[in-house]
């Protein structure tokens, strides 16, 4: 690191303290009444933010729930799995917007977060990786509220939690009431067919190198928006583990017909762009796979955008939802 | 050993009944293993639809497609690449003289590796075939280069292999750790595996494989030769150069075409030698009968295991190698020492 780029880092650094400084009196305002702060329950903690952040910077699952919500993002970091899901307004806004942090948390550039000078900072990773981040160091520079996904499912708590502290909560709730109500139709639309189901759920990322497919139950990526319109996902995890382990399982090829044999239908995981990932390939070329019952019977059912994890995107996948599971209303 | 004495048991004198009987109980144990390894797995499949999996198949039953389609061809490549791994092996170690050579000394597993990660960051290795097609390219071409830089002596050829290892491990790594997609398809490859092949062709890399295994036995008796050194090797009328370019044509394929079917399995090449080395006697027609024999039965042990271990899932095979591969070494290490080659 040159000398230059040092003194500059301690510069923004003492610069970044002194503003966050000023909107953290005990009383929860300074004198002048702006920079009013309050506290807030973050993974990390009651923290003490902005009440009315204006410079916000946001990581991982914070990044498209703060785009989408209008936050007055700073910076961010790169969220390219959502660039397909993000409509042309929130794609240019991601694109415009500074790069703080890579795809990994350990990619974090701190010396750049430093120079946005943010009032706020929102990491939105699980808490398992929330290790890679140097969490004291971004204290320093501003107030830091981690708020990173559990269960899959949780996605719609954690975007209302990320949205709440970066004052972005209008646009949220206005994306929230649109989805509930098309996912309400939807859920009449199929009532008298999906709710009968008994359903399995391929999803996208087993390790087609060991052998093994990845079996989502209810709450997983693949299966918590199509529960919305009235799915039922049989079955539970053999050995449940934290966050999504608690929800999916990767068996191995072999135990295909005990996972899914008694399936009335299966939904199964595909690219944005209605390709099928290589690890959903790779059971849909098994014998195993052509000898289940439901994939006998033809009721299988693509699902994409499983990945959605704001209110926003999760639209489009209800529109995929619907498109898929159309054939079933004809029968 | 004495020379006189490696001479007397290259001849084949001595122990040759123990040697067939040793032979033949190896055979039938990697029989034994093989119907282990088609009757155990995530699925537990009766031994009697096990049998009538293999002699009177259905196509609508699950337990004869998991027979049939998944694990008898999976039993088929651990013998397969078993063989392969350690016979390359026991190349490796008589032609270097050095006990802890072992294939990927030549670059092939750092050659595929480099190679399968370059294929990812252009977006080559979209299915398995390419996979395969990229990582004998990249084994045979690092080979290549070892082989021309080291041919002329055993050292050399250590050197040259450990430095293009490091280089291309190196250069390989960086672009990991630049692109997260091509570290994520690269980390399926690098954990060497057995499972899914079944869907995978296949055929090619098993046949040339087998041809290798057949050209190492015919070259085992020149090689027998030049264990006791160059010097008296010429004296018995072998071509030195001859031998020694074949054997490394020879290490190359197999250990190539293994690494490219089953991703990187290390130890086998490493430790079943060294099992070996003393019943084999100091004769290297017999290491090599031997180690065909042991390579495959190791693998076979170890694939079973990575089967089993895990309640869901399974762990890959080399993970399993390397576990059941380090006491074996340290035990054959106590038990035999390093062994005379």
């Amino acid at each position: 690191m040159s000398i230059r780029r040092s003194s500059g880092l301690v510069g923004a650094v003492a610069l970044a303290l002194l503003v966050t400084g000023c909107g953290s009196s005990d009383g929860g305002s300074d004198d002048s009444g702006k920079g009013k702060t309050r506290t807030f329950a973050a993974d990390n903690g009651k923290i003490k933010i902005p009440s009315d952040p204006k410079r916000v910077v946001a990581t991982g699952y914070a990044v498209p729930a703060l785009i989408e919500g209008g936050a007055p993002l700073v910076g961010i970091s790169s969220w390219k799995r959502g660039e397909s899901m993000m409509s042309k307004q929130d794609l240019a806004t991601y694109k415009k917007t500074p790069k703080v942090a890579g795809e990994l948390a350990t990619e974090t550039n701190y010396e750049a977060i430093a120079e946005a000078e943010p009032d706020l900072i929102v990491i939105g990773v699980p808490a398992p990786v929330l290790g890679d981040i140097d969490v004291k160091r971004l204290e320093g520079i501003a107030p830091v509220v981690a708020i990173g996904p559990t269960v899959p499912s949780a996605w719609r708590k954690l975007a209302h939690k990320q949205s709440d502290a970066a004052g972005a909560l209008k646009k949220f709730d206005a994306a929230k009431e649109k989805y509930e109500t098309e996912a309400g139709k939807l859920a009449k639309k199929y009532a008298n067919v999906l709710p009968q189901l008994k359903l399995g759920h391929v999803g996208a990322y087993g390790e087609t190198a060991k052998g093994t497919f990845q079996r989502e139950f209810g709450g997983s990526w693949g299966t918590n928006i199509a529960e919305d319109v009235g799915a039922k996902y049989y079955g539970k995890v053999k050995e449940p583990g934290p966050g999504s382990k608690a929800v999916s399982e990767y068996p191995s090829i072999e135990e295909l017909p005990d996972a899914l044999g008694k399936a009335d239908a299966i939904t199964y995981s595909v690219n944005p762009d209605g390709s099928v990932p290589k690890p959903v390939k790779y059971v849909m070329d098994s014998k195993l796979w052509k000898n289940l019952p439901a994939v006998k019977a033809g009721k299988t059912f693509p699902i994409r955008y499983t990945e959605a994890a704001t209110y926003g995107q999760a639209m489009q996948t209800l529109d995929a939802i619907d498109t898929s599971f159309a054939p079933l209303l004809k029968r | 050993m004495t020379v006189a004495g490696r001479a007397r048991e290259a001849a084949g004198t001595g122990k040759t009944v123990s040697r067939t009987g040793l032979l033949v109980g190896g055979l039938v144990l990697m029989a034994v293993v093989a119907v282990l390894s088609i009757g155990i797995g995530a699925r537990s499949v009766a031994p009697g639809e096990v049998v009538r999996a293999l002699f009177d198949y259905q196509g609508s039953n699950d337990d004869h497609v998991i027979v049939r389609d998944v694990r008898a061809p999976r039993a088929l490549l651990a013998i397969v690449v078993g063989a392969a791994l350690a016979v390359a092996g026991a190349l490796i170690q008589t032609l270097a003289r050095n006990p802890l050579a072992e294939p990927g000394i030549l670059g092939v597993t750092a050659g595929a590796g480099f190679s399968v990660t370059i294929g990812s960051a252009l977006g080559l290795t979209v299915d398995q075939a390419g996979e395969l097609g990229l990582a004998v390219i990249g084994s045979v071409v690092a080979a290549l280069l070892v082989v021309a830089v080291g041919r002329h002596s055993p050292l050399r050829l250590v050197l040259a292999g450990v430095a293009l290892t490091a280089v291309l491990n190196g250069v390989a790594l960086g672009l990991r750790l630049m692109l997260p997609d091509t570290f994520d398809a690269y980390r399926f490859w690098s954990v060497g595996s057995l499972a899914a092949r079944e869907q995978a062709p296949m055929a090619l890399p098993m046949t040339v494989i087998a041809l290798a295994l057949i050209g190492a036995l015919l070259l085992s008796r020149a090689l027998n030769a030049l264990s006791l050194g160059a010097t008296v090797a010429h004296t018995l009328g072998a071509n030195v150069g001859r031998v020694r370019v074949a054997a490394l044509v020879l290490i190359t394929v197999l250990s190539g075409a293994a690494t490219a079917v089953a991703g990187p399995i290390l130890f086998v090449g490493l430790i079943v030698p060294h099992l070996v080395r003393r019943p084999a006697g100091g004769s290297v027609p017999w290491l090599i009968l031997y180690t065909m024999v042991l390579g495959p039965i190791l693998l076979l042990v170890a694939d079973i295991g990575s089967r089993v271990l895990l309640p869901t899932g399974e762990v890959p095979v080399a993970i399993v190698t390397a576990f059941l591969g380090g006491p074996m070494l340290i035990w054959a290490v106590r038990r035999y020492g390093a062994g005379s080659l």
